[in-house]
């Protein structure tokens, strides 16, 4: 159970964009295309390794639906990373991002280090929003863009572990008071030793997938 | 007193007199005393006045005393004078005595209601209402906390002032909570207010039908979410008491309104994440912060979940570190309770538990430090309690759908096994007899719920070694020998659950079971101290075979319950054990018996014993060994079923299956008894390969429908199977609420008196046998055994013999061996044949039986001669023919009068047909004639005008002609006239010399007409 950080993280977006496909796929590495409904939120965890050292990702995937907002909004505060998700067959659930961003400004820390990620790139046929318009919104609210499949895998691991190096980046610039857990990121037990955590996270990681 | 009133009435009466008669003097005088008193009061002044109302002072406080006991009395009093019934002497008199009871007390009571109520309405209401007014419009800072601390005071004693506090008190309150933030004083003094507005009076409590003034207050100031979220905010103050008295003021409002709390702080932003950061405050608000995040997470999956993401396992885990694990007080206790809301039922804080913090700091509560294990508290006993259940929750998985909850408790036992729980589970459950029992049942339970449907964990289990050097055993036969021994019944109860749980599905672990059941030498029995060294199945095997013939069948019924488990579904144990050959200790003549014989004859014997005589039965308590054959039963069942050669060496012994059908057929045998019997026979049908004589399924067959009768063998299924049902339905009913309340010091006595009361109802052996999966067994089995009977009735028994080809002649057969050859062949189909009649008359019997089902006594009297009932079939058949050739004749007759009607129908419509023809063929007539005369009119018409168009036109012509000739000759004339004109003309002309030829060439070219008109110019 060792690790050098643990990293909170929330998936928020639209209903049916695809959050607890990508969660799934990236915990358990399936994929499900009948999903319920989420209802409130659902957790997952799983071990990586950034810089040879183990950190652990807690996920809270939360339902989009609107009926949900006020609970879900009680994760904003504690977590270090969101994953911003929207369809990109979907016009509508590109043009809800700002409303979404606004929910996460307002109720969340400062320092979150949120992640874009139009989701559904295996539908290309089916495209109502352009890499280049997700990119544009990306740049101009300050974050960081991918498009990626729940589907078939492509980017899902990149999502999280990317959103994972730039909080890790954040911590080694000294911008988290990484003492106060509040900020959704905590310092493991497992010490910052290297390769004996990186072989214990590697281990992990095959105990969560089977 | 009200549980006198609940005695029978003679008891209440006798009661009754004897307070009236103490009573009615005390209150006589009691009754002087206030009359004087309240005179005096009003009239007197001074010292006597003071000793007078010191006086009457104590006499109310008699009289408040006696007021409950009053108001008893009128009620008994008032409800037996409406009830007129005087017939019983004891109600009687009774009444008689209440009445003398009445006067004075109704007396006593409308003084003591007037001196409660004036001192209610004086003393509470305004002094509420006065001291609110100090705190609302007081000037001085020091005169207003003055009044806070007074208010408070009287709103912590009495339930009145509680009720006028409600009313009026909590706007003035909460705009001083609002408001006056830095005078920490008066805050503090408003929050210890209104907690105590919050918290229920003792003494209020027994009136139940009275209002009861915290639950309203609590309902007023939880209405409005928005006092909730001021309570939140203050949570952030600095001042210790503040925030102590607003985690108080929660839970108590949490108590009475939890759902309406838990919407209202789950709806305000941040509400769950303040709450928890009390767990890091100091020790005290800790500790308060605890049982506040109990109530909340109660049943509210959400706030449970929120509260994991704020890092709520940590927190608890931490705490009960630091409190001392198991040793540590009620604190602990809280916690585990919360860890308890946490995850019960949510398989997502399950799987966070897992993989972030995982089991390992909730195994190490579990650990029993030997040195320490002789100190078992009662608050160490309750929290190993919360703390095994903690276990038991994981190990149930989350709520959802099959698949998902499967793999998660899969998953937990996975998780679980990994951190060697088991060896602590095993030292709490079989290990440390002086831990609890309630304690050691539970662990237990934790060790089937832990290796249940995990084929791992049987296998851990099965390795698993107990005890200390050297009196090592492996665990199972630790458990198996609680089983066995133990005398208290839930202690069984969980022990047969781990059996269970370990046999379930685990094919394996029950052939190794059955391996070892050898029974061990005898020199070895008759020492009890080598148990550790004997085998589990000896053990097992011993258990069943000790008992004494007339004895105590407790051990053997035990050890059947624990066998059928290694036999269910499992053909290898069931064979293995089949061939167990139990050694006599009096070395007899005879072979070896088997062990199956020996628990028929114990079935046999529990039945003779119940039968025969009572008082001698069973000392295990329950008064009927009719448990004891429904266990045996049972065993039998999943013993045979599926497998022929138990079945074979069951009907070895033709009394057993005499002893099934004395079952069956036995009215005074309990459902079960009957119901599995049956279900026995027909295994004994249904799994029979056997073709010998008087052993086969045709014998079964046979035996069952003489001695029972099909019919009412087939009963004994519907009913067995209704009383599945209703044993189930009630048990569901019965399941405790899901979770345990608060007071787990009740749990510990509750499982305690188990104990005794569970005979009452049913047996705990039986509990624990005939569970869900039996039942299933028992319906598919059921429609199997009908199956079979209707295909052994429609096939013959020696397949052989119908075979034509051996008819015919062999090649040099010998007349002589032909003929004996058929004749044999000949015998063999008569014996088959007779075979069949009889089985066909049974079978008719049994359905004119059942024909007569509602009139049993017809049945009775039916004629036994055969040919009475064949006469009677002749009869019946002749009366059958009559009556269908009646009915034949009675049809044809119908038939013919149809036709009839039919004809004359006919022959009516020809007839109008007819008329109307001729009716028709006159009018054509009719209209025929009129034409002809019409036509000849018409003709006469056409001459008539033809005649007049000609005489018209000649005269039209001679008209026309007369006219033409008039004006010819008019013309003429005018010609005339003309010529002699031009010749009058042409002579002058000619005098005068003009050419006339050539003047008049032209004219001539044209009409004579111009000329004229020249001319008639000319002349004019």
């Amino acid at each position: 159970m060792s690790y050098a950080y643990l990293f909170k993280y929330i998936i928020i977006g639209d209903t049916g964009v695809g959050k607890s496909c990508l969660l799934l796929q990236f915990t358990d590495k399936r994929f499900q295309p009948v999903h319920d409904l989420t209802i409130g939120v659902e957790f997952g965890a799983r071990m990586i390794t950034i810089d040879n050292k183990p950190i652990k990702l807690q996920i809270w995937d939360t339902a989009g639906q609107e009926s949900f907002r006020s609970i879900t909004r009680s994760y904003y505060r504690g977590a270090a990373g969101a994953l911003l998700v929207y369809d990109i067959t979907r016009r509508e659930t590109f043009n809800h991002l700002a409303s979404w961003l606004e929910d996460a400004r307002q109720h969340a820390n400062a320092n979150m280090t949120i992640m874009l990620i139009g989701n559904k790139s295996d539908l290309s046929h089916r495209r109502a929003v352009s890499t280049e318009e997700g990119q544009q919104f990306a740049k101009e609210h300050g974050l960081i863009f991918m498009e990626a499949s729940a589907k078939t895998a492509q980017n899902v691991e990149e999502a999280f572990i990317n959103t994972a190096a730039t909080i890790y980046k954040k911590i080694q610039d000294g911008v988290f008071d990484v003492s106060n857990e509040s900020y959704g990121i905590k310092i493991g037990y497992g010490g910052i030793q290297g390769p004996a955590g990186g072989r214990e996270s590697s281990s992990q990681a095959g105990g969560c997938c089977s | 007193m009200w549980g006198g009133a609940r005695g029978n009435d003679n008891e209440k009466s006798k009661g009754w007199n004897v307070v009236a008669d103490v009573g009615s003097h005390g209150l006589v005088r009691l009754k002087e005393v206030a009359e004087k008193g309240s005179t005096a009061y009003r009239w007197e002044g001074g010292a006597e006045r003071w000793r007078r109302k010191t006086e009457m002072a104590e006499a109310c406080q008699v009289c408040c005393g006696l007021v409950t006991m009053a108001e008893v009395a009128t009620m008994l009093g008032r409800r037996n004078l409406l009830s007129r019934e005087d017939n019983d002497e004891a109600r009687k008199q009774q009444r008689q005595s209440c009445a003398r009871l009445l006067e004075p007390a109704c007396w006593m009571m409308v003084l003591a209601r007037v001196v409660e109520e004036g001192k209610n309405i004086t003393q509470g209401y305004s002094h509420v209402e006065q001291l609110l007014d100090r705190i609302s419009n007081g000037v001085l800072a020091e005169d207003r906390r003055s009044a806070i601390t007074e208010l408070q005071q009287v709103v912590a004693e009495s339930s009145s002032a509680q009720l006028a506090f409600g009313a009026m008190g909590f706007p003035v309150l909460l705009s001083v909570l609002k408001e006056e933030r830095d005078d920490t004083e008066i805050i503090r003094g408003s929050l210890e207010t209104l907690v105590s507005a919050l918290t229920p009076i003792d003494a209020v409590q027994g009136q139940k039908n009275e209002i009861r003034p915290a639950s309203m207050n609590s309902d007023i100031l939880s209405r409005e979410s928005e006092n909730i979220s001021l309570l939140l905010s203050l949570l952030s103050e600095d001042d210790f008491y503040v925030r102590y008295y607003t985690l108080q003021l929660l839970t108590a409002l949490l108590t009475h309104f939890s759902n309406r709390l838990q919407e209202s702080i789950l709806l305000i932003p941040h509400g769950i994440i303040r709450l928890m950061d009390m767990l890091m405050d100091r020790e005290v608000i800790r500790n308060e912060a605890l049982l506040l995040l109990t109530h909340l997470t109660r049943e509210a999956e959400e706030i449970q979940k929120i509260l994991v993401f704020e890092g709520a396992f940590e927190k608890i885990f931490s705490i009960i570190k630091e409190e001392g694990g198991s040793d540590g007080g009620v604190v602990v206790q809280d916690c585990i309770e919360l860890l308890n809301n946490l995850v019960r039922n949510n398989a997502s804080n399950q799987i966070l538990l897992k993989e972030t913090i995982g089991f390992e700091p909730l195994i190490s509560i579990l650990k029993l430090h030997r040195g320490s294990a002789y100190n078992f508290t009662q608050q160490k006993t309750i929290n190993l309690l919360h703390a095994l259940e903690t276990v038991d929750l994981l190990l149930m998985g989350g709520p959802e759908g099959e698949t998902i909850k499967n793999a998660n408790r899969l998953s937990n036992q996975t998780a679980f096994a990994q951190k060697k729980i088991i060896d602590h589970l095993l030292m709490l459950g079989a290990e440390s007899q002086w831990a609890p029992v309630t304690v050691r049942c539970r662990a237990l339970r934790c060790i089937g719920n832990l290796v249940i449907r995990n084929p791992q964990n049987c296998d851990a289990l099965a390795n698993k070694l107990v005890g200390e050097e050297p009196h090592i055993e492996p665990a199972l036969n630790a458990i198996l020998r609680i089983l066995l021994r133990t005398t208290v019944i839930p202690e069984f109860v969980a022990a047969e659950y781990v059996v269970k749980c370990f046999c379930e599905k685990n094919a394996d672990g029950q052939a190794t079971l059955a391996s070892t059941m050898i029974q061990p030498s005898s020199g070895s029995r008759s020492n009890p101290r080598d148990d550790g060294a004997i085998s589990f199945g000896s053990m097992l095997l011993q258990a069943l075979v000790t008992s004494e013939p007339n004895g105590d069948l407790e051990m053997c019924s035990r050890a059947c319950g624990v066998l059928s488990h290694i036999l269910r579904d499992n053909a290898y144990s069931k064979d293995r054990v089949l061939q167990v050959k139990l050694e006599e200790s009096v070395p007899s003549l005879g072979p070896p018996e088997s062990l199956l014989f020996r628990l028929v004859k114990y079935l046999a014997f529990a039945a003779s014993t119940k039968t025969g005589d009572k008082s001698q039965t069973i000392t295990a308590g329950s008064g009927d060994g009719s448990y004891i054959q429904t266990i045996i039963l049972q065993l039998l069942a999943i013993w045979l079923a599926d497998c022929p050669n138990a079945v074979c060496c069951f009907l070895d012994s033709p009394s057993h299956l005499t002893c099934l059908l004395e079952r069956v057929s036995n009215p005074h045998a309990g459902v079960f008894v009957r119901g599995l019997a049956a279900l026995v026979l027909g295994e004994c049908v249904l799994h029979n390969n056997s073709t010998e004589n008087g052993r086969d399924a045709f014998a079964v067959v046979d035996a069952i429908s003489q001695k029972v009768g099909l019919t009412s063998y087939l009963a004994q299924f519907d009913e067995l199977l209704k009383a599945f049902d209703s044993r189930f339905s009630t048990a569901v009913s019965h399941k405790p609420p899901p979770r345990s309340s608060s007071a787990s010091m009740l749990d510990v006595h509750e499982v305690e008196n188990h104990n005794g009361l569970d005979h009452m109802e049913d047996h705990p052996n039986l509990t624990a046998i005939l569970d869900p999966l039996f039942v299933t067994f028992v319906r598919k089995l059921e429609a199997g055994i009908r199956e079979e009977f209707v295909d052994v009735y429609s096939r013959a028994k020696n397949k052989a013999s119908i075979l034509p080809s051996g008819l015919e002649r062999r090649d040099g057969e010998v007349d002589g061996d032909y003929i004996k050859r058929l004749k044999f062949f000949v015998e063999n189909q008569c014996r088959d044949m007779q075979d069949l009649l009889a089985r066909n008359s049974n079978l008719a019997e049994e359905l004119v039986r059942s024909g007569g089902h509602g009139a049993v006594e017809i049945s009775a009297a039916k004629p036994s001669s055969g040919r009475e009932r064949i006469q009677i079939d002749a009869l019946r058949n002749e009366l059958q023919e009559a009556r269908r050739q009646l009915e034949m004749l009675k049809s044809q007759k119908a038939k013919m009068e149809e036709e009839v009607l039919f004809y004359q129908s006919t022959s009516g419509k020809l007839e109008s047909d007819l008329k109307s023809l001729s009716d028709a063929y006159n009018s054509l007539e009719e209209a025929n004639h009129r034409v002809e005369s019409e036509l000849k009119g018409v003709k006469i018409g056409a001459n008539l005008s033809h005649s007049e168009v000609e005489r018209i036109r000649t005269e039209a012509r001679e008209e026309a002609q007369k006219e033409m000739e008039s004006e010819l000759n008019d013309l003429l004339v005018c010609l005339g006239q003309e010529q002699s004109k031009v010749e009058k003309l042409t002579t002058r002309l000619v005098e005068l010399g003009d050419d006339v030829e050539k003047l008049l060439e032209g004219i001539g070219d044209e009409a004579g007409l111009p000329d004229e008109d020249e001319d008639i110019e000319e002349d004019e």
